[in-house]
């Protein structure tokens, strides 16, 4: 009775609190994908502060100027020319592909923002950027805040309820022995030692063979002691699936390459035409960082950005480039290495073979601290190569090679048959 | 058939030497050198259990401790700013200039992530057409070099520039007479430049200084047309080629260019092959590639050209020179010669080597009747490559001696090491006010002089260059100063007060030729061709006044003497060579000595003197000797010559070159013109032995006939002339017995072919693979063991003739002395020899762990890594091509080249695995061009047109001898090579099916003279069989 009462009450909070913030949930994302590389919300980045705008402007005429905010200056609407000149006349980008209800939820999501003037676990500007060492207690743009109160609030309403079941069993067994105490005794006396089961596993291993018996825990001992040994000595030869060493900056792909979903070629941008997919230089994080400083409560630059400013000498208070600052170059831990007698081409894989990042990197977009999914070695290449077909269709190369290689019943051929087994392909 | 052919790898095997029979028995020049490995520990050999023990616990605990070590944390470190142009991984080429010599070819310099690390050829260039030369090609390791200067310096202490610049303009100031000693100097912003410094201090006086100087040409030239110019040659124009010495496929003047020139009329298709005539007193790399060839003593060719004169004269109607007797070659040489100029008026040329006035007089004197002025002797696109001026040189150093002069500036010259009196020189610069040289290294004139200011090297620098009237050529920086050096330029205009920096200067002289746009595309091409002025010259017949007596005189006081000739090698060149590692280990194209120069005498010569090869001898001449000079019997040396090479025998600068073989340089003379000669030099035995590093008679092949000739005149006849062994077994192919499967190339077939016409052996591939493949220096101990690691190498064969001109064929001919052996007359055919990609390769079958194996485009591929070191492949390989990696050749003080620093091994290409110890490698066909090429096509969206893809070896041949591409494309070229009559196989009847097609080499010679008599295809070979016209051969071939 109490208890379908108490869960009835938390499914009810949960649903009405969710209900509330659906919106300003999918506000969040929008927002966070789309303005905050100009925008935050308690002060002026680029762009003006959002704080009470859903107050100062008419939720139409904020339709029209952020769908394209041009076209409303072009028309001349006087509070349209007014805010292009108080922000220097740097125009704002043209969002056409942004639905009217999509819209409504970012402003919608400003409004519940600005309401909440100190929430706790939010970064005051755009691009919450958690490092790895805080954890992850804090929300990190999967969840919107308020799913994250509603999860926590659910835990509690759990918590409770197993302690409740856990009360009322010892209630139910307690009740159970001081009514049968006789049948309560016979069951205790009816358990026997494994030590007397002649059934028992472990009595038929260690009892009676227990040559056998030695002969399997050593097996399992070299086999335990085998595979780690193979594993440190694939580590010394350079084989390192797994290692994820920490980098001289908290990077996260997690939040760029998956919650912001810049693609992998805006900042490796060699890896379609180049034997390297590069590590971007400093001055392309700058592009975005320039304006995303991801200033905390006190007001200073998120410390992980501070680095990059430190390398390419830019001072943030001033924001311009200060050429008395001393320019450090950034050292990154290279975590994909391959040994200097194989040959890999990049654009040859992601051009040409069309190879998504991912099959060789694994689900980079969801990791925090990057690490190195596959093996790298021969025999993980040479599968792929049996495998992979080669797309003679759309390049005009192969056009010619193709027909001569065709093989009767076959629509396309593999890597390997057009020599990608060749240990000359490779290593040279 | 006969099985033994004509050709020989040298004397020792026509001699049947004991040392080199000995040496072909075996693979290796020696055992396993496990005597070495004792010796250098223990002092003997006795090593015992405790030894083994000892090193066996040592090895044990050495390999637990170095696994205990974490896998090395590699970093990754991005620009900060990346440049827009820039790209980690893909290649960045610019335009640029050599400087390696003063013939400024244009090239382009690749550069990987900032860092040059390959010179090639501008095709794009009309004078150069994309050749480089091995010294160009070397001239990279210049930049990498770990001993070039570092900081400007002032008398011996490291000092910054704002100190020197101080000091040198205070004691430019107060200085009463400077002298500014400059190599050829043809960039016109440099002179304005010089003219800056001059302007401000008028004492300064520029003086032009070759170490080997050609300077008498342009002195004939002002003498004889009122020009003091070097002519333009035109060898591409001349039917007839005459050359006296002159070594314009190797060294003189402008080699690239004349080779490209020269090998345009060297295509027997053509059937109108030019004929060249060269008359020397040493067997030079022009003479070996020459239809006829005629040795004569050096002081008798002024004669010889007289006598020439005479005789074309006399076909003229003109009046002969003087009335002295005529001095004629054997078998009426000049005669013929001047008969066959005289057929071809117009389109013929006459060169001449010589550094003497009167020579260069008569040499255009001959041109003139000929009417070649103008035509192949072009005075209106003159050549600016070279330029000295012996005789002020001459004055200066009897100036500074003196005290007259007090001050001198040496701008990337060194004339202490390669002046005739060099110490005399160094004593002079210590007592100067002022003594500047701006050399990179701390070199022989460097070390005497108070201020060194290091020039930046080429590869750093701004510069314009004018190598022939009108064709400017740029250099641009493509890397920042790696040390703190500063371009002479850049110094003088600091000196003379300018205060803009050279770029700028340079800009500014352009700005009303080349500005904005303009200026843009010609740095981006690297030249521009400006208007020529055309001005009519003749020629003023009084210049030859006079000359005639004193070469009379030489000739005949001559006759009996012995001589001393001097002249430069391909690679070490004047001495700017002697520092670099490849340039050293490249083998002499002739005698494939590598690592030393020595004295070639004649074999008579060599038996009257009774030494012989090993031995070493003292050189007597007049006010001075040489002493210790190696001796090396050379076929083709004039009898009573004694030839040197002179850029050897360092002292300071770098140690690859300290003490490598001796400096020649004292025996020139300076008078009006620094000559090349001694005309009366007494020799005498020397105490001890020395070994030369030749590589020829390494890798020795059975005399199995590889090169097949024929003449012209066959040729013509029948188009299969010389190669009817090919075709014959082509036919009989079928049943040949093969113990592998047939391989099929569906997709690509990457096939060579090499023109044998063409090849002048002058070693530019060599050096250019070097750079492309990380091919590492082993030094002279280790080519002497046979280990050297070449990729590429060029097979010298010469052909003998006895008294009666019939070739020998047998070992025992040599000492036979009824019918003897002509060793003054040798014929010499080059084939160079790289893996051979066999279709059916029996080093793939041998190889116990599959580490080379065949590709499906027909290469065959060496995975290093799976190398165990057995060395199998390269006891069956026919062609022994492969190399061994004896030892580890990076990192390692027992080879302090290159590859021993860090700033040396900036030159690797990261495209080539760096090789390590015990693993066999070998000519890839650049596989790594191979692949980018058809990378770069599949990213293009298109199919690979020929010529995409082009190996190291085949861009920089100068001659254009190296045709490489797919045969399976109709359209290339190497399969119009492989479908010619001319294309055979080198041991093609053991059916291995080699990817590399060599073409007959055919030679102009005229049977109709006795002398030349015998030249043609070889006596041994198949009669002339019927063929079937329908006989398809790329079919075989693919």
């Amino acid at each position: 009775m109490k208890l379908s009462k108490l869960l009835t009450l938390a499914v009810t909070i949960l649903l009405s609190y969710q209900l509330t913030f659906a919106d300003a949930a999918e506000g969040e994302q929008l927002y966070k994908a789309n303005c905050t590389a100009c925008h935050a919300i308690n002060e002026k980045v680029v762009g003006p502060a959002l704080k009470d705008v859903h107050k100062r402007r008419e939720s139409a005429w904020l339709l029209k100027w952020i769908k394209n905010s041009q076209k409303l200056i072009a028309s001349g609407d006087p509070v349209a020319v007014q805010v292009y000149k108080e922000n220097n006349e740097s125009p704002m980008l043209a969002f056409e592909n942004l639905t009217d209800a999509q819209i409504t939820s970012i402003v919608d999501y400003i409004k519940k923002e600005s309401e909440t003037p100190a929430a706790p676990v939010v970064a005051s500007t755009a691009g919450t950027t958690p490092s790895p060492t805080d954890g992850n207690t804090n929300g990190t743009g999967f969840y919107s805040n308020g799913t994250y109160y509603a999860l926590i609030v659910m835990s509690l309403v759990l918590a409770i309820i197993v302690f409740v079941l856990f009360r009322i069993r010892k209630v139910v067994d307690s009740l159970y022995e001081q009514k049968y105490p006789e049948a309560v005794a016979a069951e205790k006396a009816q358990e026997v030692s494994w030590k007397d089961n002649k059934l028992s596993f472990r009595y038929k291993l260690f009892k009676k063979h227990p040559v056998v018996g030695t002969i399997v825990v050593s097996l399992l001992f070299m086999v335990i002691f085998g595979l780690l040994g193979f594993d440190y000595g694939n580590k010394e030869i350079g084989v390192q699936k797994g290692y994820a060493p920490t980098q001289p900056i908290n990077y996260s792909h997690e939040l760029h390459a998956g919650t912001y979903k810049i693609n992998c070629l805006y900042c490796h941008s060699g890896a379609d035409k180049s034997k390297q997919a590069t590590i971007p230089s400093a001055s392309t994080c700058m592009n975005c960082h320039m304006h995303v400083q991801a200033k905390k409560e006190d007001g200073k630059v998120s410390p992980e950005i501070q680095k990059i400013y430190n390398a390419v000498g830019w001072d943030s208070e001033k924001r311009m480039y200060d050429p008395s600052k001393p320019k450090t170059p950034i050292k990154w831990v290279r975590i994909h290495n391959l040994p200097d007698h194989a040959y890999f081409n990049h654009a040859q894989h992601v051009k040409i073979g069309k190879v998504e990042c991912q099959a060789c990197h694994g689900p980079i977009e969801t990791m925090k601290v990057v690490s190195q999914q596959k093996s790298l070695q021969m025999g993980w290449c040479i599968n792929c190569h049996r495998e992979a077909n080669v797309d003679v269709a759309n390049n005009d190369y192969y056009e010619k090679l193709h027909a001569n290689l065709k093989i009767e019943g076959q629509t396309s051929i593999t890597v390997a048959q057009n020599g990608g087994l060749e240990c000359g392909k490779c290593h040279y | 058939m006969e099985n033994k052919n004509q050709y020989w790898r040298g004397l020792e095997e026509l001699n049947n030497d004991p040392k080199f029979l000995a040496g072909k028995k075996h693979e290796f020049a020696e055992g396993i050198p496990l005597e070495d490995v004792f010796t250098e520990e223990d002092g003997d050999l006795t090593s015992n259990r405790r030894d083994f023990l000892k090193y066996f616990g040592f090895g044990i605990s050495a390999v637990a401790l170095a696994a205990c070590n974490k896998t090395p944390v590699k970093n990754a470190i991005p620009y900060i700013v990346k440049p827009e142009n820039i790209t980690p991984g893909i290649p960045n080429w610019y335009a640029s200039t050599c400087n390696a010599c003063a013939a400024n070819c244009s090239i382009i310099v690749k550069t990987r992530e900032g860092r040059p690390i390959k010179i090639e050829g501008n095709a794009e260039s009309p004078v150069f057409k994309g050749g480089v030369c091995g010294t160009g090609h070397g001239s990279i390791l210049g930049l990498y070099d770990n001993e070039r200067l570092r900081k400007p310096r002032i008398k011996g202490a490291d000092a910054n520039w704002d100190a020197i610049d101080k000091e040198v303009i205070a004691a430019l100031g107060s200085s009463k007479n400077v002298a500014l000693i400059t190599g050829t100097v043809n960039s016109p912003s440099t002179k304005k430049a010089i003219a800056a410094l001059v302007a401000k201090y008028p004492q300064v006086k520029h003086i032009s200084y070759e170490p080997f100087s050609y300077g008498a040409i342009a002195k004939a030239s002002k003498e004889s047309f009122g020009k003091e110019v070097i002519p333009g040659y035109r060898f591409d124009l001349a039917k007839v080629i005459v050359s006296f010495g002159a070594d314009f496929l190797g060294t003189w003047i402008s080699p690239v260019e004349f080779t490209k020139q020269w090998a345009k009329n060297r295509s027997a298709e053509d059937k109108a092959m030019s004929r060249h005539i060269q008359i020397e007193s040493y067997l030079s790399v022009t003479g070996s590639n020459a239809d006829v060839r005629y040795p004569i003593k050096p002081s008798a060719e002024t004669a010889y050209l007289i006598s020439l004169y005479n005789k074309v004269a006399a076909l003229a109607g003109a009046p002969a020179l003087g009335s002295l007797p005529a001095v004629e070659l054997p078998v009426n040489g000049i005669e013929n010669t001047a008969k066959e100029l005289w057929a071809n008026k117009g389109q013929s040329i006459v060169v001449s080597g010589s550094n003497s006035i009167g020579a260069q007089v008569i040499v255009n004197a001959i041109n003139s009747l000929l009417g070649n002025i103008g035509t192949t002797v072009d005075l209106a696109n003159y050549s600016n490559q070279h330029y000295s001026d012996d005789a002020q040189f001459a004055s200066f150093v009897n100036d500074l001696s003196s005290g007259a002069t007090d001050g001198v500036i040496f701008y990337n010259v060194n004339p202490v090491y390669s002046y005739s009196e060099g110490a005399k020189l160094a004593e002079a610069i210590k007592k100067a006010k002022l003594s500047i040289s701006s050399g990179s290294n701390l070199d022989e004139t460097a070390s005497v002089c108070m201020f060194n200011t290091p020039d930046s090297h080429y590869l750093e620098s701004w510069n314009d260059n004018e190598p022939k009237a009108g064709y400017f050529t740029f250099t641009q920086p493509t890397i920042s100063t790696v040390f703190e050096t500063r371009q002479m330029q850049d110094s003088m205009l600091k000196w003379a007060g300018v205060s803009s920096n050279y770029y700028d200067f340079m800009l500014n002289n352009w700005s009303t030729t080349l500005s904005g746009d303009s200026w843009t595309k010609a740095l981006h091409d690297g030249f521009y061709q400006g208007p020529v002025s055309h001005v009519a010259v003749s020629f003023n017949s009084e210049a030859t006044k006079g000359i005639e007596a004193g070469a009379y005189e030489l000739y005949t006081n001559s006759t009996k003497k012995l001589e001393l000739k001097l002249y430069t090698k391909i690679g070490v060149g004047a001495g700017e060579g002697a520092h670099n590692p490849w340039l050293q280990e490249m083998p002499d194209p002739i005698s494939k000595v590598s690592w030393d120069n020595y004295a070639a005498i004649s074999h008579a010569t060599a038996k009257e003197l009774s030494i012989k090869d090993g031995d070493k001898i003292n050189i007597n001449f007049k006010n001075g000797k040489i002493e210790s000079v190696p001796v090396l019997v050379q076929p083709g040396q004039p009898n009573n010559v004694i030839a040197l090479a002179v850029g050897y025998g360092r002292t300071a600068g770098g140690k690859t070159g300290l003490n490598v073989g001796v400096n020649a340089y004292t025996a020139t003379i300076f008078s009006t013109t620094q000559s090349h000669m001694q005309n009366d030099v007494k020799v005498e035995k020397a105490d001890g032995k020395y070994e030369l590093a030749h590589t020829q008679t390494h890798h020795t092949i059975e005399g199995r006939a590889i090169i097949k000739e024929a003449s012209l005149g066959e040729y013509i006849k029948d188009s299969k002339a010389g190669n009817h062994d090919h075709h014959k077994s082509l036919k009989e192919n079928g049943n040949l017995i093969t113990l592998w499967s047939e391989k099929d190339s569906k997709g690509h077939k990457w096939t060579m072919a090499i023109d044998l016409n063409k090849c002048t052996g002058c070693g530019s591939c060599v050096v250019s693979c070097n750079a492309e493949n990380n091919v590492p220096v082993v030094g002279r101990k280790e080519v002497l063991n046979r280990r050297e690691m070449h990729w590429i190498r060029i097979d010298r064969y010469y052909r003998f003739h006895n008294k009666d001109n019939n070739f020998i064929t047998k070992e025992d001919d040599y000492n036979n002395e009824a019918t003897g052996v002509d060793f003054e007359n040798v014929s010499v055919t080059f084939q160079p020899v790289m893996c051979q990609q066999c279709g059916h390769a029996p080093c793939e079958t041998v190889c116990p762990v599959l580490a080379t194996v065949h590709s499906s485009e027909g290469l065959n591929h060496m995975a290093y890594n799976r190398c165990v070191g057995t060395r199998y492949c390269a006891n069956n390989c026919p062609y022994k091509v492969r190399r061994f990696n004896w030892f580890k050749y990076r990192d390692n003080d027992q080879f302090d080249f290159n590859f021993n620093h860090d700033l040396g091994r900036m030159v690797i290409n990261p495209d080539v695995t760096v090789r390590s110890r015990g693993v066999m490698e070998k000519c890839s066909f650049c596989v790594q061009r191979i692949q980018a090429g058809k990378l770069k096509a599949k990213l293009e969206n298109r199919t690979i047109v020929d010529g995409d893809i082009k190996t190291a070896c085949q861009q920089s041949c100068p001659a254009d001898a190296i045709i490489f591409g797919d045969i399976n494309d109709e359209k290339s070229k190497v399969r119009e090579h492989f479908k010619k009559d001319r294309a055979y196989f080198v041991l093609e009847e053991y059916n291995i099916q080699p990817a590399v097609a060599y073409m007959t080499k055919i030679r102009n010679v005229n049977e109709t003279l006795v002398h030349e008599k015998g030249h043609g295809a070889a006596k041994h070979e198949a009669k002339p069989e019927e063929h079937k016209p329908e006989e398809k051969h790329a079919e075989h071939h693919s």
